[in-house]
């Protein structure tokens, strides 16, 4: 793709590399359509001051938003197996954390707030952050499953102690889910080392330019990468 | 999870309250206030049962059903007679039969009216919530059939009349004190009322206390082991029972415990929503401000 800017003569060309497929894509924001509405609709029973939106008939379809959304929310990761088994094992494999996410940890202050790129040490096809967030949605996911099903089906059937304890984590993935949900959403729309996000959430594709900058672990393989780094390191040291 | 944890949480709480009151309107939430904010007076009305007394006839039962309207659950298959096992959506007062190790007894179970109680502290809605009076009512047009009263009550008290299971539309269904009844000032409780031996009476919550010690010394001079259930239980409850046996024997808790998970819910686990969405709305907020102005996006590639 070429971008013809005013004022410049010459156009910059993009090149584009793919990085989500269609099927990622429209679960992710089906997962994001099924989220919001699933978190509004719990926290009006879970915080006092929203007493008023949780009573008598608003508070029954508030209810049942919640179960209907919950049933698209809980189907979603499972589609996505059916349709792409191997990109949804790769993607998952990709979150597990691993030790030089320490590095990430490091250099994140530097990176986010100042914008240093340098100090970044080269981050895969998702950084250490954002294989956090991954890690904290399929984990509560779960939870939300293994808690809210029984908290649906289970009364009368489980015993009481079990249901108590089941309201108790399912609020826990909730403020787990939600204050993560919180920072992914301030990155994805507000930072602006971030931009690329969005972009790839839309149409499925990265820059290379951005690729490199950002995910050269990915971009160039491991070991080319470190390379670099090292290299960049350097020659910066020199000066 | 326990009481001693809760005001290091709220000490906490307040802090970060006094640093988001810049206008995060989440901090709200930390409003609720304690569960028992009140020792049961003397004043409060209450219900005193006395199972030496019953002769089991059932007119409480009956009574309670033809005041409330609640329909017949019967258990023949002429549907003349009903004997259902137990407290229910449409049953809000029984007689069971109790084999307690010093035999047989009737014994009548009911909404015990908690000072602390465990329903009021968990219902989402304010359905269920404390009459200045002392018993806890129940406003069914704010229930939203959450259930969770269901699950929390420590004696299984209020019941679910479920109108269609996978929506999870329901409304609540418990024992009111008759509250239509007091309110109006047509009388006290309806199965207290038809007692015909006076095993089910009501008044004064202390002059039934009284009472129930002058019986309990009167009882014991017979040689039985009588004893008050509900002086202190769960904050003090406004139905009083006079038992003969440990209350197990009569299916009640000896120490309802429930209030403390109930409790650890309202005071650790929402506050911590608030405090951690809070801490991270200020984290953002803070964030984005410095960031506008150390990164440019000129510069950014
Ligand atoms: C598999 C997905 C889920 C299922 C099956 C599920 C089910 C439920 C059920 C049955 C309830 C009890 C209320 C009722 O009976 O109507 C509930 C409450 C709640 N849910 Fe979910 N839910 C799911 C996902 C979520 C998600 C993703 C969130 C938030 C991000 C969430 C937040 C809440 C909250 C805050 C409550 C209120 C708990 C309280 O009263 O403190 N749920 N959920
Ligand atoms: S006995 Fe159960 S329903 Fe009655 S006030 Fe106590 S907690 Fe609520």
């Amino acid at each position: 793709m070429t971008v013809q800017i005013k004022g410049r003569p010459e156009a910059i060309a993009i090149q584009w590399i793919p990085k989500y497929t269609f099927v990622e894509r429209l679960g992710h924001w089906l997962h994001t359509a099924t989220f919001i509405p699933l978190a509004v609709t719990g926290m009006a029973l879970y915080f006092p001051f929203l007493q008023p939106l949780a009573q008598g008939e608003a508070g029954l379809f508030l209810r049942m938003v919640h179960r209907i959304a919950a049933v698209i929310f809980g189907l979603l990761p499972i589609v996505y197996y059916v349709l792409q088994p191997r990109r949804f094992i790769m993607h998952t494999r990709e979150f597990l954390p691993r030790k030089e996410d320490i590095g990430w940890l490091k250099a994140a202050p530097a990176y986010y707030l100042l914008g240093k790129h340098e100090a970044m040490p080269p981050q895969g096809r998702f950084n250490a952050g954002e294989k956090m967030n991954g890690l904290v949605m399929i984990v509560t996911w779960v939870a939300f499953g293994l808690t809210g099903i029984p908290m649906w089906f289970g009364k009368g059937v489980i015993p009481p102690e079990l249901f108590r304890w089941l309201v108790i984590f399912h609020d826990l993935a909730m403020i787990v889910a939600v204050g993560m949900f919180l920072v992914h959403l301030y990155l994805a729309v507000a930072h602006p080392l971030m931009w690329a996000g969005l972009v790839s959430m839309r149409f499925g594709v990265i820059s290379a330019e951005y690729a490199a900058e950002h995910h050269a672990k990915w971009y160039y393989g491991p070991q080319r990468a470190m390379e670099i780094w090292e290299a960049k390191k350097q020659e910066a040291a020199q000066h | 999870m326990n009481d001693e944890k809760s005001p290091e949480t709220k000490m906490n709480r307040r802090e970060f309250l006094g640093l988001s009151a810049l206008g995060l309107g989440i901090s709200l939430a930390g409003a609720r206030p304690a569960a028992a904010a009140r020792l049961p007076a003397p004043d409060d009305v209450a219900i005193l049962y006395d199972p030496v007394k019953c002769v089991g006839c059932r007119a409480c039962q009956m009574a309670c059903k033809r005041w409330n309207k609640l329909p017949n659950e019967s258990t023949d298959p002429l549907r003349i007679y009903e004997s259902p096992r137990g407290l229910s959506a449409i049953t809000w007062n029984i007689i069971k039969l109790c084999r307690t190790e010093v035999g047989w007894h009737f014994f009548n179970y009911q909404c015990m009216h908690c000072t602390d109680a465990a329903c009021v502290a968990v219902c989402p809605t304010g359905a269920l919530s404390y009459d200045p009076m002392g018993f806890v009512s129940l406003d069914r047009n704010k229930c939203n059939g959450c259930g969770y009263c269901t699950q929390f009550c420590p004696y299984g008290v209020p019941h679910l009349q479920v109108a269609n299971p996978l929506t999870g539309a329901a409304k609540s269904a418990k024992c009111t004190f008759c509250q239509d009844r007091i309110w109006a000032g047509i009388g006290g409780p309806s199965c207290a009322e038809i007692c015909p031996v006076s095993a089910l009476t009501w008044g004064k919550r202390g002059e039934l206390l009284e009472k129930a010690r002058a019986r309990v010394t009167e009882l014991r001079a017979k040689g039985m082991n009588a004893r008050i259930y509900g002086e202190t239980e769960a904050g003090g409850l406004h139905r009083l029972s006079i038992l003969l046996d440990e209350p197990e024997q009569y299916g009640l808790p000896s120490v309802p415990k429930t209030p403390g998970l109930a409790r650890a819910w309202q005071r650790v686990i929402q506050p911590l929503g608030t405090g951690v969405f809070g801490a991270i709305l200020l984290g953002i907020l803070g964030a984005f401000l410095f960031v506008r102005r150390k990164i440019r996006m000129e510069e950014v590639r």
